[in-house]
């Protein structure tokens, strides 16, 4: 009887030391795997195209990629509590019509209005999601189309320019420090302010604690509604960010133009970058290598002699694999 | 210890009155045959609502031409949507339904007599393409169940990879249009009262509700997306159901594809644009639930029309097509916190 009990005990010992060791490693590749693959990939592209970086590379991948960090910045927060936010791409696009046609009576203020009007664009995707309690995928399709709708109606169907002011948020696009342009270095620092909260405030933890298990959340005294709302107003804001880059960078915005494919990259960077499409995960200096990825693999494959119509099909299959690569696993777990 | 010697001992006292539990409460029966209609009578309902309304707008509504024009329009996310409720209710998501149309259209067109010359291939014009999408779709499959990574992410990779095949093939010549009267009339053609592409769209519902009703395999899929931790524990082949009905998925947007090309009259990559975010909303709106294991075709099939009557309808009411995707928006909206409200809770999670 005795003997019987001691095998078991050793085996059952051995057994965690291994699944120490494997989560160990697990959770390192989960904290650098992101920054590697994105750096293999820089060091391939630099290596096989000596030009590359002479030739402005950098700046290039760095101005391309912050629109989507900054969308998919939000997206990782809606994300992490274990939604997902459709309408984020197309609430960029209405708020860079609405900086656009504001920019020139309102002067330095209307970036501030912008914000703030887009912020409460997301609060309401929130407060639907939270308070009615339906599936966060079906409401911000619906949201989508209203967004959508709202741009065309606003805009008239038509590109606005900015008619007067465009100094006033130019520089974010023409200034740089150390070849990054200032839309980049904006979405860093959201990113890192982003980790800060996450990683060291009650509401950040809160927002993960929802996304790993909800109902533990809640008996945990979690306020799992308000945080909702707050994922959602971030989401919302940040598209604005992104709406403002470009405004920046194009001095125009048109419901059909530029930021208006912003969706699916942000989706992509955001999980690339390592963000759990189930919840729980989420780090936000991760997506920061997410979204360069995302903007990488489209001037990569121009940069390594490719042909201009094989990039949908490297891009695909880029996604695929890298979350592949990344993602962590757990026997038991349902993938749906 | 205690529980063995009472049930090998004196267990003749303990008595179950079976009759008491597996008596059929009649009321509660009733309860369930109408629980199953309730939403589709409200879709019925409002279906009835637009039709009133848009009637009494247009007179060019309520004719014969217009109710084939709307079905002619349906057909498609129809046939789309039939694959898209199968993977809704195992519990995952299809997004590579636009870019398996691309790749699928593309090589149809290519395949037959087009304005880019080339040769005509027959009946392999058609097979071609249809593996195709059934080749696309096996790789969502087997991706996603063997390497489990989530659905969503593999399908959306797809999508690319779909739209990126069609890119190739594509080119860089001139738009390739379909040279047979014959193909590009198909679609439209009146047969028996309704057009030809509509009767290949119900037929397809018809077998396809079917097939979820009465087959092993339906049943099953019901099973998967309802809980598949239980369905694997009763020995259901979940990962082999699953790849299943991504190939169905794959295989019907490939179809898709070739009747997009067929009624455009050409085709380019951007063919099944539009396609996925016009068939989602439908599925849910028609009530089969994101979470799995809810709902079925026949829903899906009201969505859709529900859905196309609003586009049309509003066409011919002279509104903008600028608020157009406002409207549906706002309906699937109020369509969702409607299905939703009554079964609010404290202690929910709605994801």
């Amino acid at each position: 009887m005795s003997t019987t009990v001691a095998t078991g005990a050793v085996s059952t010992e051995k057994a965690t030391k291994d699944g120490l060791l494997q989560r160990r490693a697990t959770k390192l590749w989960q904290a650098v795997g992101p920054l590697v693959i994105f750096v293999i990939m820089f060091a391939v592209v630099a290596i096989l195209t000596p030009t590359f970086i002479g030739g402005g590379g950098v700046t290039i991948v760095a101005s391309s990629a912050a629109p989507i960090l900054l969308v998919a910045l939000g997206q990782a927060f809606v994300l992490n509590i274990g939604s997902i936010d459709l309408s984020n791409a197309a609430i960029t696009v209405l708020g860079a019509i609405l900086l656009a046609m504001t920019l020139g009576p309102l002067g330095a203020v209307a970036p501030l209005v912008v914000l703030i009007m887009v912020t409460l664009f997301g609060a309401v995707n929130g407060l639907i999601v939270a308070f009615a309690q339906v599936p966060s995928f079906a409401l911000t399709l619906g949201t989508l189309g209203i967004f959508q709708a709202a741009a065309l109606v606003v805009s008239g169907a038509t590109t606005v320019y900015v008619d007067a002011n465009l100094d006033l948020v130019a520089w974010l696009y023409t200034g740089a420090i150390a070849m990054l342009p200032m839309t980049f270095i904006l979405g860093v620092v959201v990113a890192v302010v982003a980790w800060l909260f996450l990683r060291f405030t009650r509401p950040g933890q809160g927002m993960t604690a929802v996304g790993k298990n909800e109902s533990g959340a809640i008996f945990s005294a979690v306020r799992n509604r308000g945080l909702k709302v707050v994922a959602y107003s971030l989401s919302g804001f940040m598209a604005g960010l992104a709406g403002i880059t470009i405004i920046a960078q194009a001095g125009s915005a048109s419901p059909m133009g530029l930021g208006s494919d912003l969706l699916l990259p942000g989706i992509a960077a955001a999980i690339v970058g390592g963000t759990s499409i189930s919840g729980g995960v989420m780090n936000p200096l991760n997506v920061i290598f997410g979204a360069l990825t995302v903007a990488l693999v489209p001037i990569a494959t121009t940069a390594l002699g490719f042909d201009p119509s094989t990039q949908n099909l490297v891009y695909g299959v880029v996604i695929i694999v890298v979350v592949a690569l990344t993602l962590t696993r757990s026997r038991s777990a349902t993938v749906k | 210890m205690m529980t063995t010697t009472s049930s090998s001992g004196t267990a003749a006292s303990v008595t179950i009155d079976t009759g008491e539990i597996l008596t059929p409460n009649s009321s509660a029966k009733r309860r369930n045959i109408f629980a199953g209609i309730g939403e589709p009578v409200a879709l019925i309902g409002a279906l009835v609502v637009l039709i009133a309304i848009f009637s009494a707008l247009n007179p060019r509504f309520a004719t014969l031409t217009n109710l084939q024009n709307v079905l002619n329009q349906a057909s498609l996310p129809i046939i789309i949507g039939v694959g898209a409720t199968l993977v809704i209710l195992i519990g995952s998501i299809d997004l590579s339904v636009e870019g398996v149309m691309a790749a699928s259209g593309v090589a149809f067109v290519l395949m037959s007599a087009n304005s880019r010359g080339g040769q005509d291939m027959g009946i392999a014009a058609f097979i071609v393409p249809v593996v195709l999408g059934t080749v696309l779709g096996a790789l969502n499959g087997l991706i996603y169940t063997l390497l489990k990574v989530p659905s969503f992410i593999v399908t959306l990779g797809m999508w690319f990879i779909g739209f990126g095949i069609a890119t190739i093939l594509y080119g860089t010549d001139a738009y390739p249009e379909l040279t047979d009267d014959n193909l590009t009339n198909w679609a439209a053609k009146i047969n028996l009262g309704l057009p030809n592409v509509f009767w290949l769209a119900a037929a397809l519902v018809v077998v396809s509700a079917l097939v979820i009703r009465f087959t092993r395999f339906g049943r099953a899929a019901l099973a998967i997306g309802n809980n598949e931790d239980i369905a694997r524990a009763n020995g259901m082949p979940v990962r082999k159901h699953k790849v299943t009905i991504f190939i169905i998925a794959g295989a019907l947007s490939g179809v898709a594809g070739i009747l997009a090309t067929m009624q455009m009259g050409g085709t380019s990559n951007h063919i099944g644009e539009g396609y996925l975010f016009l068939t989602l909303p439908a599925v849910v709106i028609g009530g089969t639930s994101l979470a799995g294991g809810k709902g079925g075709v026949l829903r899906t099939f009201l969505g859709v029309i529900l859905l196309t009557v609003l586009n049309n309808g509003l066409v011919l009411a002279g509104v903008s097509p600028n608020y157009q995707s406002a409207l549906s928006g706002a309906i699937l909206v109020v369509a969702i916190v409607a299905a939703a409200w009554s079964q609010r809770g404290r202690l929910r999670i709605a994801k």
